[in-house]
C-alpha cells in the first residue's frame, strides 16, 4: 500500500465493513438492554457513548477520506430497510460529510477533531426523530389512527415538546464527544498498549 | 522463476505482523516446478520471506525493504497485487478467516470473478478445480458447516482456480487433523505434478515427506543452512530437536524414551457424559467411564468425533447438559464444575480481559492477593511481563497467562484446546513442561490435541473418541505409547487407501 | 435460529427468489407496518404483509423461526387486542409500547432474517451491480454479510471464557461488563479482518476491471408476483398518507 494513496483501496473497504458490523452488533446488544420502552430515549444517548470506540478505531486504521461517510451511509440504510427511521440516511450524509471535513482539516491525525466529529456523526441519531417534530400534526393523526391510541400518543407527545428537539440534537453531539472520548481511552488502555493499532 | 537479491526487510506497522522477524540479507533462486521447503523457529522469518514472495509485502504489510525481489524478470514490489494474483497463489494458516464468502462454489469462483473472466471460463474452471481435487461433494455447502479441513480444501481449490504458476503456503497445516494433513499431502502433490512452484513455510514436517525438493532453514531472518530432505533426515534426530525442528517422519517418535507412568489410584468418575444436539445426533456419548486423577490425559480424535463437545461439558459450559463428575467423593454438576474445570482456548485471545498480565491474575482470585498472584506469574515465568498489555504478548506468554489465572482460581482440572496447533519444536516442549509443572501442582490435565509429538513429550493416558464414544483409555507407557503412535499411522494410512 | 444466519447456500435454497425483490420486501413489510396505520384497504394490507415473512420462512423450511415469529407474534398481537382494553394508566402505557413494538418490527426484523438467511454473499454482489451500487459500499456491505456470524462465534466464545472466570456481571460494573466483553472482541476481529483482507487481496480484490459474477440472479414468475404485491401495498400505503 503506498503512503501517497489517498483514495480508499480494498484493504480500506474491508475494515470499513468490518467496523460497521461490529458497530451494528454493540448497538444490537445495547439495544437489547432498552428493551423496555421507557428506556428508549436513553438509548439516544448510549449507542453514541459505546458505539465510540469501534469507531475510534475504525478512525485509527483508515485515515482517509470517506470512511465515515460510508459507515453512516451503510447504517441508513440498515435504519431504513428496518422501517426504523427513512430519515437517518439523508441526515447522515450530510452529518457525515461535515465529519469528513473537520477530520481532514486535521489532516487526520488530531485527536480533539475526531471527538468534535465524531459528534457531530452522531447528530444523524436525530433521524429517528424527525417526523415527531416537523410534521408533528401529521405524525400525531398517523399514531393515533395507526391503532396506538390516544392516550399512547398524547403522552408520547407531551414526552416531547418542539422545545426539546434542540435539546436531543445538543445530548446527540455531546454523548457523541463523550463516547468518542471513551474509545481514545480505550484505544489508550488497551489497543495501543496491545501493539495493535 | 523467483529471484531475491540481498533483500533486507523491517516491518513498521505494528500490527500482529510484528512478531514475525524481518529479514536480512536474503538471496535465494527458486527455478520454476521446485518445491521449497521454508522452516526454522517461530519468528525465524519464514512467514515473513512467504509474503515477500507473495507480495502482501510491501503492499499490505509495509516496512522498510531493500534489495531486489522479481518474480519472472518483474520486480514484484512495482506490481499491485491484483495484478500478481493470476500469478501467485496463497493458502493460509487459519481456515476459519480466508472465505469472503458464505457458500463454497462462490468461493471457489470468487478470484476469477475478480481478475473479470468470462462466466464461461469460471464456470469450467470450478469444475476442473473440483474434480481435480475430488471436492465435487463440497460445492453447493455453506462455508459455516465444514469442518477445519474441509475449509483448507475449499481454501486450496479457491487459489487452484486462478491457475497460479506459483503457490505459497504459509503454515497450512496448523489447524488440521491427521486426515486432513494427509489430504493437503495429495493437493500438494497434485501441483506438483503439474509442475507448479511451490513454496511452504511449515511446522510440521512429516506430511510433506517425499514432496520438497530443497529444505531452507532460517534463524533471525536469515537464511542458515540449504539441505535436501535426505541430507535433513541424515541428520541425528537431537541435532534437529536442538534446532527447533519437529520429527520429519511419525515414525521417529518411536525412538522416543518411554517412561513408566506412576500408579494413580484416585479417580474422577464421569457418567452420563451423553449431549445431544438439537437436531437429534448425538455429539457425545459415554455414559460412564473412569479416568486417573493427577494425570496428563491426552483426548484423540479426529474433527468432528466428540472431543470437543467432551471438552465443553466437561468445564460445565454446555447448557442443560446432565451428566456429573465425581470428584474426591463430590458430584459436580455443570455449576459445579464451571468452578472446577478451566479451559485453555485454542484462541486464547478470547479469554483475556484486562489490561495488564498482573490484574488478570488478580481478576480470578477470590479475595485480591498481589503477594499470591505475584508469586503464581513468578512460577510460570511472567514476573517481568506483569504490567503488560496480555494482548501484547506472544502466543505461548498468552497461553502461560492463561493457565496462571486457572491456578490463581484454584482449578483442579484443566482443560487445554490444541494447545501446540503452530508452534515450533522448541515452542511445543515447553507447552509440554507447563502441563508438567501442573501436573506435579497436583492438578488432572486433559489436552486436546492432534499432535502426537506433544502426548509422547508429555501425558501420562489417553482416552481416544470416535463419533461421540470413547474408545480406549490407554496409560502412556510402553506398550500404551506404540498403540496410540499406531493410531495416528492409522489414521494417516486410513485416507491413503481411501484416496488410493 | 441466529446459529444459522447468513448460512444459506444453493443446496438450502428451495425457494430461489431474486435478492433485488428480498430487498423490496424487507423495505415494503417494515415500512408500511412500523409506519402505517389501519383505515381503508390497510385493513386488509397490515394482515397480509405480518403474514407474508411467514410463508416465506415456512417455504424456505426455517423451521426455528417460524416457530419463534408465530408466538412472538402472536402473543403480542393477542396483547394487543385483548389486554389493552383491560388495563388503564402507566400499565396501558407499557403494554401498549411493548406489544406494538413486537406487532410493528417482527415482520420487518424477520424479512429481514428471510434476506439474510437465503442470500449468499455472491448473489448479494450481483445484486448491488445490477443496481448499479458503488464498490465503495458494496465491498463493506458484503464483508458484513460474511462477518455477522463470525462476530457471533467470537461473541459467544468469549461470553464462555467469561463464564469460565466468573466475570459475566463483572461484579456489578456496567462500564467493566462492556470492557471484558467488547475489547477481546474487536482485537480478535481486527486479526480476522486483517486475515480476511489479505486472502482477499491476493485473489484480484480491487483489481480496476469489471468484476465477473457467475451467480445467475433475474427475474422469474414468483418474483414478478411478489414485485406486484409489494407494488400494490405501496401505493395503498401511499394513498393512505395522502388521506391522513
Amino acid at each position: 500500500m503506498q503512503k501517497s494513496d489517498k483514495r480508499l483501496n480494498a484493504k480500506d473497504l474491508i475494515n470499513i465493513g468490518l467496523f460497521t458490523a461490529i458497530y451494528f452488533v454493540i448497538m444490537f446488544a445495547v439495544a437489547c438492554l432498552g428493551y423496555i420502552p421507557i428506556f428508549m430515549p436513553a438509548l439516544a444517548a448510549l449507542c453514541p457513548l459505546v458505539g465510540g470506540i469501534p469507531f475510534m478505531l475504525l478512525l485509527t486504521k483508515v485515515r482517509k477520506f470517506g470512511a465515515m461517510l460510508i459507515m453512516i451511509v451503510i447504517l441508513g440504510i440498515f435504519y431504513l430497510v428496518l422501517g426504523t427511521s427513512p430519515w437517518t440516511l439523508p441526515l447522515g450524509i450530510v452529518t457525515g460529510l461535515i465529519a469528513e471535513l473537520i477530520v481532514r482539516a486535521g489532516n487526520y491525525q488530531s485527536a480533539k477533531r475526531a471527538v468534535i466529529a465524531y459528534g457531530v456523526w452522531c447528530i444523524a441519531i436525530f433521524g429517528n426523530f424527525v417526523p415527531t417534530f416537523f410534521m408533528r400534526d401529521a405524525y400525531y393523526e398517523r399514531m393515533v389512527s395507526g391503532g396506538y391510541g390516544l392516550e399512547y400518543a398524547d403522552a408520547y407527545m407531551s414526552y416531547l415538546p418542539d422545545w426539546i428537539a434542540p435539546i436531543l440534537i445538543v445530548a446527540c453531539f455531546v454523548f457523541g464527544c463523550l463516547g468518542a472520548l471513551l474509545g481514545r481511552a480505550a484505544l489508550k488502555k488497551h489497543f495501543i498498549r496491545a501493539g495493535i493499532v | 522463476m523467483i529471484e531475491l537479491r540481498n533483500v533486507t526487510f523491517n516491518y513498521r506497522q505494528t500490527t500482529s505482523a510484528s512478531k514475525e522477524s524481518g529479514l536480512k540479507n536474503i538471496s535465494l533462486t527458486i527455478r520454476q516446478g521446485e518445491c521449497v521447503l521454508l522452516c526454522g523457529e517461530s519468528g525465524c522469518g519464514k512467514t515473513t520471506l512467504a509474503r515477500l514472495i507473495n507480495g502482501l509485502i510491501p503492499h499490505f504489510y509495509e516496512g522498510e525493504l531493500s534489495g531486489e525481489v522479481r518474480v519472472d524478470g518483474k520486480r514484484l514490489p512495482d506490481l499491485p497485487l491484483y495484478e500478481t494474483a493470476g500469478v501467485i497463489g496463497t493458502v493460509f494458516q487459519d481456515p476459519r478467516s480466508q472465505f469472503f464468502n458464505v457458500d463454497t462454489a462462490s468461493e471457489i469462483a470468487f478470484g476469477p470473478e475478480n481478475l473479470g473472466l468470462s462466466e464461461a471460463e469460471i464456470t469450467s474452471r470450478v469444475e476442473k478445480v473440483a474434480r481435480e481435487m475430488r471436492i465435487e461433494h463440497l460445492l453447493g455447502r455453506s462455508i459455516f458447516k465444514l469442518s477445519g479441513g474441509q475449509k483448507q480444501k475449499i481454501a486450496c481449490a479457491s487459489v487452484a482456480a486462478l491457475c497460479p504458476d506459483i503457490y505459497v503456503l504459509d503454515e497450512p497445516s496448523s489447524n488440521l487433523d491427521m486426515a486432513a494433513m494427509t489430504d493437503l499431502r495429495q493437493h500438494i502433490a497434485l501441483w506438483r505434478s503439474q509442475k507448479k512452484t511451490i513454496i511452504v513455510a511449515e511446522h510440521r514436517l512429516h506430511y510433506l515427506r517425499g514432496l520438497c525438493d530443497r529444505v531452507i532453514y532460517m534463524r533471525a531472518g536469515r537464511i542458515e543452512q540449504t539441505f535436501t530432505w535426505e541430507e535433513l533426515e541424515a541428520l541425528p534426530l537431537q541435532k534437529r530437536t536442538s534446532m527447533g525442528l519437529r520429527v520429519l517422519s511419525l515414525d521417529e517418535l518411536k525412538l522416543s524414551p518411554s517412561g513408566t507412568v506412576a500408579p494413580l489410584t484416585d479417580t474422577l468418575e464421569f457418567s452420563d457424559f451423553v449431549y445431544t444436539y438439537k437436531r437429534g445426533e448425538k455429539a457425545l456419548d459415554i455414559p460412564s467411564i473412569s479416568l486417573p486423577r493427577g494425570a496428563v490425559i491426552a483426548v484423540v480424535g479426529l474433527n468432528g468425533a466428540g472431543k470437543s463437545t467432551f471438552a465443553r461439558c466437561l468445564c460445565g459450559l454446555n447448557k442443560h447438559f446432565r451428566g456429573t463428575l465425581t470428584l474426591a467423593g463430590q458430584r459436580l454438576r455443570n455449576g459445579a464444575r464451571r468452578r472446577q474445570c478451566f479451559m485453555v482456548m485454542q484462541d486464547v485471545n478470547h479469554q483475556l480481559f484486562t489490561e495488564s498480565v498482573l490484574d488478570e491474575v488478580l481478576l480470578g482470585m477470590k479475595k485480591e492477593d498481589k503477594a499470591a498472584a505475584e508469586a503464581i506469574l513468578d512460577s510460570m515465568d511472567l514476573l517481568d511481563l506483569e504490567e503488560a498489555h496480555p494482548m501484547s504478548l506472544s502466543g505461548g506468554e498468552k497461553q502461560r497467562v492463561a493457565i496462571a489465572t486457572a491456578t490463581a482460581s484454584a482449578r483442579e482440572i484443566i482443560v487445554f484446546d490444541e494447545p501446540t496447533s503452530g508452534l515450533d519444536y522448541t515452542h511445543m516442549r515447553s507447552v509440554a513442561s507447563n502441563l508438567a509443572r501442573l501436573q506435579e501442582m497436583g492438578k488432572t490435565l486433559f489436552a486436546i490435541t492432534h499432535d502426537p509429538e506433544l502426548i509422547m513429550a508429555c501425558c501420562t493416558h489417553a482416552i481416544t473418541i470416535d463419533r461421540g464414544k470413547a474408545q480406549n483409555v490407554l496409560a502412556l507407557d510402553g506398550v500404551g505409547r506404540q498403540a496410540i503412535l499406531a493410531f495416528f499411522l492409522r489414521k494417516e494410512g486410513e485416507r491413503d487407501a481411501v484416496r488410493g | 435460529m441466529r446459529m444459522e444466519l447468513l448460512r444459506g447456500g444453493y443446496a438450502e435454497q428451495t425457494l430461489r427468489l431474486d435478492p433485488r425483490i428480498k430487498m423490496l420486501m424487507v423495505v415494503t413489510v417494515s415500512v408500511i407496518l412500523t409506519a402505517g396505520g389501519y383505515g381503508g384497504l390497510m385493513t386488509y394490507i397490515r394482515p397480509a404483509l405480518a403474514v407474508l415473512p411467514l410463508l416465506l420462512l415456512l417455504l424456505s423450511k426455517r423451521w426455528a423461526a417460524s416457530l419463534l415469529y408465530i408466538l412472538c407474534f402472536g402473543l403480542a398481537y393477542f396483547g394487543e387486542y385483548f389486554l389493552l382494553s383491560r388495563t388503564y394508566g402507566v400499565v396501558n402505557f407499557i403494554l401498549l409500547a411493548s406489544f406494538s413494538l413486537f406487532t410493528r418490527f417482527m415482520p420487518g426484523l424477520m424479512m429481514g432474517y428471510f434476506l439474510v438467511s437465503t442470500t449468499t454473499v455472491s448473489e448479494f454482489m450481483a445484486a448491488m451491480r445490477r443496481m448499479h451500487v458503488t464498490e465503495k459500499i458494496a465491498i463493506p456491505l458484503s464483508v458484513m454479510f460474511r462477518f455477522f456470524p463470525t462476530v457471533r462465534e467470537e461473541y459467544s466464545a468469549i461470553g464462555d471464557a467469561m463464564r469460565m472466570r466468573g466475570v459475566v456481571l463483572a461484579g456489578g460494573k456496567p462500564l467493566k461488563m462492556l470492557e471484558y466483553r467488547f475489547v477481546p472482541m474487536m482485537i480478535c476481529s481486527l486479526k480476522i479482518g486483517e486475515e480476511l483482507s489479505t486472502a482477499a487481496l491476493t485473489r484480484g480484490l480491487g483489481a480496476p476491471v469489471k468484476r465477473t459474477n457467475i451467480c445467475s440472479i433475474g427475474f422469474r414468475a414468483q418474483d414478478i408476483v411478489l414485485l406486484l404485491l409489494c407494488l400494490a401495498s405501496l401505493g395503498v400505503y401511499i394513498q393512505w398518507l395522502f388521506v391522513h
